[in-house]
């Protein structure tokens, strides 16, 4: 279970919005909802594979703890990536992502990755919430997009994964202070054969390259 | 499913696939059992498959498996909706075994899961559930004893998991007493102090990584250490904030006498007397202002805001003073029932010692740290006074508090030596021990010799003053830097500001309380904070402007009591003596430059629109370090040095700023000359303006994005505007856009004569930020001609709304105007030199009554509520305009001649390039112009709307202009035909004519009484305005002979002078501004 970096992931937006779904969904593909269930779950833990290096991708649910100012603030500053999510189908947590973002802002590190999900997407016959008016709100505010479904799995792995090139992205920039783990970024047990790894990684590129 | 399970009971590579997919899909019946069918949690509960799972867990089974089902059961209970399907799983207490299942703790993963299940299960707590976790009997309570091992795990996610489990734990209703009496006897004690110490390391290597900085490189660990420190603290508050009164008087005795006081408040005195256990004082009191900014719970932020203001316990009568603060604790010790048995101080102690061993023993991964804090708090002794003791055991317990603190105190005050040892050891024993863990038998001794010193310290005690509040105040001394003047700044703004601090305590010590009344306050305190102020003031200061704006903040607090000031003469005058010197600094850096009015307008943007907000900038890390000058460190401006000449201007501008409005508000006047613009004195899209007569360039407006719109393009004294016709009045337009001529851009389109390419930048409040365009767009005109006259009109509007702004910044700095370094009008400056504040006073007037709601609002949107008044009128203004075309200077000057006489406000507005001039030859007396504007509130509303019929004879010699110009009605056409030097001619028509009206009518044709009054009220205005005495006595002057002509010359001539005048119209320049100054000079006698 070795890997090269470990990020670490929060969720958050209003309750019902589908989150821990979603997290549940893409920790635990095997949970297909065959009887109908709404199933989710606060914590997972999954491996993802960019650029050809393992990356294992630990995300946090923050439902049920919005009383204490301390935890979410401590939640927050901890994550390198947050998902911030709404449900298509309710306007009013659409309206809430503001304060949401708000509150990222001022208690995350200023360098977290923040992607805008609009969950629900296969109720698309109870939408109240365009795409556009989605596009529009991450654009203003500088945020990855994407509309998801829990149920169908629809873009599910794309939200997480794409987030996650971001935030690889950034450690490649060096914006990331990777040594430092208060930024939600651990470097993997095996990563004194860094300059192997990095060497290997060239070829893997390509091969990323390819599959998106 | 039940079969596989009962097949598959031992683990085995191969069966280890299957067994992780049967849990699996168990979970997933059982969930759709809890949704749907309860007969399944029958089943499973009749095969006792919880069993099973235990069993397959203690199997070892690797992490593939236990993982799984840790999981699994995160997500069971996480789905489960039903209270009786929760307490079919809670029964049987397997879920407690598993609890207490020594996972590989090592395996970050099982630990995540594992701590995530910990949570899950908080979050399921209430008061029925409690009893599925706490055993009575066994008196146990895995969840959360095991939860805590986990306190200083080195994983941030885990222990934040850990805390929210405590706080779970705590929330859960109060009903339980026995669970309770658990959690604070037998965990609150060790938890609690554990979790002082580990914040206590923390603050250790925060202020050891303070101290090794090199050239800002600890920033990033600093940060973080500074944050894990704010967290803690809001966790504690957190903890307060549930309010359990068990927990936080053992929460509050801990914090106070092991990690505030020992370590924090006793290193502001002491940095030598002790040997490492101390931290830096500025660290201490950055950490300080944190504490009273987060924490509000009353018994603790008191009893500490109480040592560090009245340290002086032990001076007078310490029994007192120590009761005092010993029952702030008290008090709410009092309201907690004494349930258990009296007992003495050493017995318990014993006891729980006892209690903790076994626990100890019980939890080998507890890192042995039970033992240790059981030590500790033998060692403790007196400070530790932990235990909730029966009444008559209080006393003595609050005697032992007592003399330590004294002990402490003396020692902080360096006045016997032994009690210096003594404060040192106190923060030794809260920070040795745990350091030094595994010195056990090093711990006994301690043990021994505490309790001497203890016995020493009951001793007679010496002579006491304030240390800690001296070395406050006398650490607000800048003279070097001001590190840690920011700091003790903030911590007077946080005690003062803390809800949890007693006001007394406050009032004695005469400290600011905000929004209180009071009638004196601390001369020491206000007297350091001016000399911050006159010390920022001065060239090379080393006060950063984030103290200085606190110490501004703190001295309002200090002053202002309700409405008025209760400041000192000769305080005021130290101050105003910093303001004056603020003015000289500003004053060096003051050059014409056109790029000194941005400045000046971004400072003050930036100024109010992010006031100061203590809180964060007590969560900036970086303020702990040494002050900085340069800005690659990424400091904020605020909150360094200036580093070169713009930011030493800059600076310069902001300290001149706050020095100024805290005199003006200080001296309760209003502040009328900032900002240089104001939004309300703008035009706003919306806005529906009469433009009859006013200058238009019809031009189809192509934006960025391709959207065409035809507008006309109409220019006003600080803004460019487009506009579309009004579809009810003729003549009317509806604003679309408008923008301010100084930020515009205006270039020609290369291959299209007859378009501009035009780019209005938003003015923004962050100089780094990248300009933001407002307006981008390609301006086509009918044919070149007309492109260039828009040009032209642009270019001129910008260059003299700029000029215009950097008089007024000359005049607010009492500068000497200087010649104009644009000579757009081409006047002859030097003719008209002489000290006519007229004009400007003009200029004034007209913006100011705009502003004033009783002036009947006169800006364009609300033009129609005075009707005929503006409209017969506005005509009048544009006559000349199409009269002056032949030669643009005499247009200018033509109108301004006429004007003179006639309507001195519509010059201002009508032509802004005969402003220009005559800011000109405008002294420096911006008073002038203030006490006109005052006037011009009280004229309009007190005589324009109720004297109207007294307005045809004023408004006669506007008549005739009109005749004599013949083309009144302006067509976008003949506006073509003016020369494009012409002053732009966007009219707040209304504003202007009506305020004219009142002029003439006040001028000409209200009794005497009447214009006394006026008079009066401006001198009424020009005296509060507290101007100095000589530019004072020039405005009543001028003023005299402005309202009331009658007095010194004969009552008509003015209308006769207009006459004069406008048949002048036509004459060249030179001979205009003769006439100007012929108008001009009877009123300077």
């Amino acid at each position: 279970m070795a890997y090269a970096y470990l990020f670490k992931y929060i969720i958050i937006g209003d309750t019902g919005v589908g989150k821990s779904c979603l997290l549940l969904q893409f920790t635990d593909k095997r949970f297909q909802p065959v009887h109908d269930l709404t199933i989710g779950v606060e914590f997972g833990a999954r491996m993802i594979t960019i650029d050809g290096k393992q990356i294992k991708l630990q995300i946090w649910d923050t439902a049920g703890q919005e009383s204490f100012r301390s935890i979410t603030r401590s939640y927050y500053r901890g994550a390198a990536g947050a998902l911030l999510v709404y449900d298509i189908t309710r306007r009013d947590t659409f309206n809430h992502l503001t304060t949401w973002l708000e509150d990222a802002r001022q208690h995350s590190n200023s360098n977290m990755v923040i992607m805008l999900i609009g969950n629900k997407s296969d109720l698309e016959s109870r939408r109240e919430v365009k795409k556009e008016e989605g596009e529009a709100f991450a654009r203003e505010h500088g945020l990855i997009f994407m509309e998801t479904s829990a149920k169908t799995a629809s873009n599910v792995e794309e939200a997480f994964i794409n987030t996650a090139k971001e935030i690889y992205e950034k450690i490649q920039e060096g914006v990331f202070d990777i040594n430092n783990e208060a930024n939600g970024i651990k470097i993997g047990p095996q990563h004194p054969t860094t300059n192997s790894t990095l060497s290997g990684s060239q070829g893997g590129q390509h091969a990323g390259g390819g599959c998106c | 499913m039940y079969h596989v399970l009962t097949k598959n009971t031992t683990v085995t590579d191969h069966n280890r696939n299957l067994l992780v997919e049967t849990i699996r899909s168990i979970t997933e019946i059982l969930i759709w059992g809890d949704q749907n069918d309860s007969s399944v949690f029958d089943f499973f509960l009749e095969k006792n498959m919880f069993a099973f799972f235990l069993n397959i867990l203690r199997q070892k089974s690797g992490r593939y498996v236990c993982v799984q089902l840790l999981q699994t059961l995160n997500i069971l209970f996480e789905n489960i909706s039903h209270e009786t399907s929760l307490y079919y799983l809670l029964s049987n207490n397997h879920v407690n075994s598993i609890i207490v299942h020594k996972f590989d703790f090592s395996d970050e993963e099982i630990m995540a899961y594992y701590i995530s299940f910990l949570k899950t299960l908080s979050l399921k707590l209430n008061n029925h559930t409690v009893h599925f976790f706490y055993n009575e009997h066994t008196n146990d309570f895995a969840l959360y004893t095991e939860a805590i091992k986990f306190f200083n795990h080195p994983e941030s996610m885990v222990r934040i998991a850990v805390r929210t489990i405590t706080l779970n734990v705590y929330k859960v209703p109060v009903d339980n007493q026995h669970m309770l009496h658990y959690i604070r006897d037998k965990t609150a004690v060790p938890y609690f102090s554990n979790l002082v110490w580990f914040i206590g390391s923390h603050v250790i290597e925060l202020d050891k990584c303070v101290q090794t900085d090199e050239e800002h490189k600890n920033r990033g660990k600093l940060s973080d250490l500074v944050a894990e420190h704010l967290d803690h603290l809001h966790y504690l508050n957190d903890i307060l904030i549930i309010n359990c009164e068990f927990l936080n008087d053992v929460l509050t005795d801990h914090l106070l006498n092991r990690l505030f006081l020992p370590l924090y408040v006793y290193s502001l005195v002491s940095p030598e007397t002790s040997e490492e256990r101390n931290i830096n004082p500025q660290v201490s009191l950055y950490l300080l202002s944190q504490v009273f900014l987060i924490i509000h719970y009353q018994p603790l932020v008191n009893a500490l805001a109480d040592v560090i203001l009245n340290g002086d316990l032990s001076v007078c009568t310490p029994q007192t003073d120590g009761h005092s603060t010993h029952k702030n604790m008290a008090s709410v010790g009092g309201l907690r029932r004494f349930i258990k048995p009296p007992e003495s101080l050493e017995r318990s102690l014993e006891m729980s010692r006892h209690r903790c061993r076994k626990r100890t023993q019980k939890r080998p991964n507890y890192k042995n740290l039970g033992e240790e804090e059981d030590d500790e708090r033998a060692a403790g002794g007196g400070g530790g006074s932990v235990e909730p003791g029966g009444e008559e055991n209080w006393d003595d317990n609050s005697r032992l508090r007592e003399r330590e603190k004294g002990k402490g105190i003396e020692g902080g005050g360096g006045g016997s030596s032994k009690g210096s040892r003594a404060s040192g050891e106190t923060a030794e024993e809260i920070e040795m021990v745990v350091m030094e863990k595994c010195k056990v038998s090093e711990l006994t001794e301690q043990n021994i010799t505490d309790e001497e010193k203890t016995a020493a310290a009951t001793r007679s005690h010496a002579q006491r003053s304030r240390p800690f509040l001296d070395m406050v105040y006398s650490a607000l001394d800048c003279t070097n830097d001001d590190y840690h003047a920011l700091f003790v700044l903030c911590l007077l703004y946080a005690v003062s500001h803390s809800k949890g601090v007693n006001k007394d305590l406050l009032e004695r010590l005469q400290l600011p309380v905000p929004d209180q009344e009071r009638s004196s306050y601390s001369l020491v305190l206000v007297e350091r904070l001016i000399r911050v102020m006159s010390q920022a003031a001065q060239p090379e200061s080393k006060v950063r402007l984030a103290t200085l704006e606190l110490s501004c903040l703190l001295l309002k607090q200090s002053v202002l009591s309700g409405d008025h000031c209760i400041i000192k003469d000769v305080h005021l005058a130290c101050l105003e003596g910093a303001r004056e010197e603020s003015l000289h600094l500003l004053r060096r850096f003051y050059k014409g430059e056109e790029i000194f009015l941005d400045m000046f307008e971004d400072e003050y943007r930036s100024m109010t629109s992010k006031p100061l907000n203590v809180e964060y900038l007590m969560m900036d890390a970086s303020v702990l370090l040494p002050p900085t000058g340069t800005p690659l460190t990424g400091i904020d401006f605020v909150k360094r040095l200036p580093c070169g000449d713009v930011e030493k201007t800059r600076r310069a501008i902001r300290v001149f700023f706050m020095l100024r409005s805290l005199s003006l508000q200080l001296q309760g006047e209003p502040e009328t000359q900032l900002p240089l613009t104001r939004s309300e004195d703008l035009i706003k899209t919306d806005d529906v303006l009469d433009l009859n007569n006013s200058d238009l360039i019809a031009c189809m407006v192509v934006s960025k994005d391709g959207c065409q719109a035809q507008r006309f393009l109409a220019v006003d004294v600080y803004q460019m505007s487009l506009v579309e016709p009004e579809t009810k009045r003729l003549g009317w337009g509806v604003v679309k856009f408008a923008g301010l001529l100084q930020d515009m851009q205006v270039s020609g389109v290369e291959d299209d004569s007859r378009a501009l390419n035009i780019i209005i930048h938003k003015p923004s409040s962050n100089p780094h930020a990248k300009p933001l365009p407002i307006l981008q767009a390609n301006f086509i005109f009918a044919d070149h001609i007309r492109c260039i006259i828009a040009k032209q009109r642009l270019a001129k509007g910008r260059i003299q709304a700029r000029h215009m702004k950097m008089q007024r910044i000359t005049a607010l700095l009492d500068l000497p105007v200087q010649p104009s370094a644009t000579e757009v009008l081409g006047f002859g400056q030097t003719a008209n030199a002489s000290p006519s504040a007229l004009p400007f006073r003009f200029y004034e007037q007209s913006r100011r009554a705009s502003n004033d709601p009783t002036a009947s609002r006169s800006v364009f949107a609300s033009v129609d509520k005075v009707p005929g008044f503006a409209v017969a009128h506005c005509v009048s203004q544009h006559s000349p305009s199409p009269l002056s075309s032949p030669s643009p200077p005499s247009s200018g000057s033509g109108s301004t001649g006429r004007c003179d006489s006639v309507t001195a406000s519509t010059i201002s507005a009508q032509s802004p390039a005969d402003e220009g001039a005559f800011l000109d030859h405008t002294p420096p007396s911006s008073s002038g112009a203030e006490a006109e504007g005052g006037a011009a509130d009280t004229m309009p509303g007190s005589s324009g709307p109720a004297l109207a019929p007294s307005l045809t004879p004023a408004s006669q010699p506007t008549i005739s202009l009109l005749t004599e110009s013949g083309s009144d009605s302006l067509s976008v056409e003949s506006l073509t035909l003016l020369p494009p030097a012409d002053s732009p001619h966007l009219h707040p028509c209304a504003r202007h004519s009506s305020i004219s009206q009142s002029l003439l009518t006040a001028e000409g044709f209200i009794p005497e009484e009447e214009e006394e009054d006026i008079m009066a009220d401006e001198r009424e205005e020009g005296g509060e305005g507290g101007w100095l005495d000589e530019t004072e006595t020039t405005v009543k002057e001028v003023t005299t002979e402005l309202v009331t002509p009658t007095e010194e010359e004969p009552g008509g001539q003015e209308i006769p002078a207009v006459k004069e005048q406008t048949k002048d119209q036509s004459l060249p320049a030179e001979q205009t501004e003769m006439h100007n100054e012929t108008i001009d000079s009877p009123e300077l006698d």
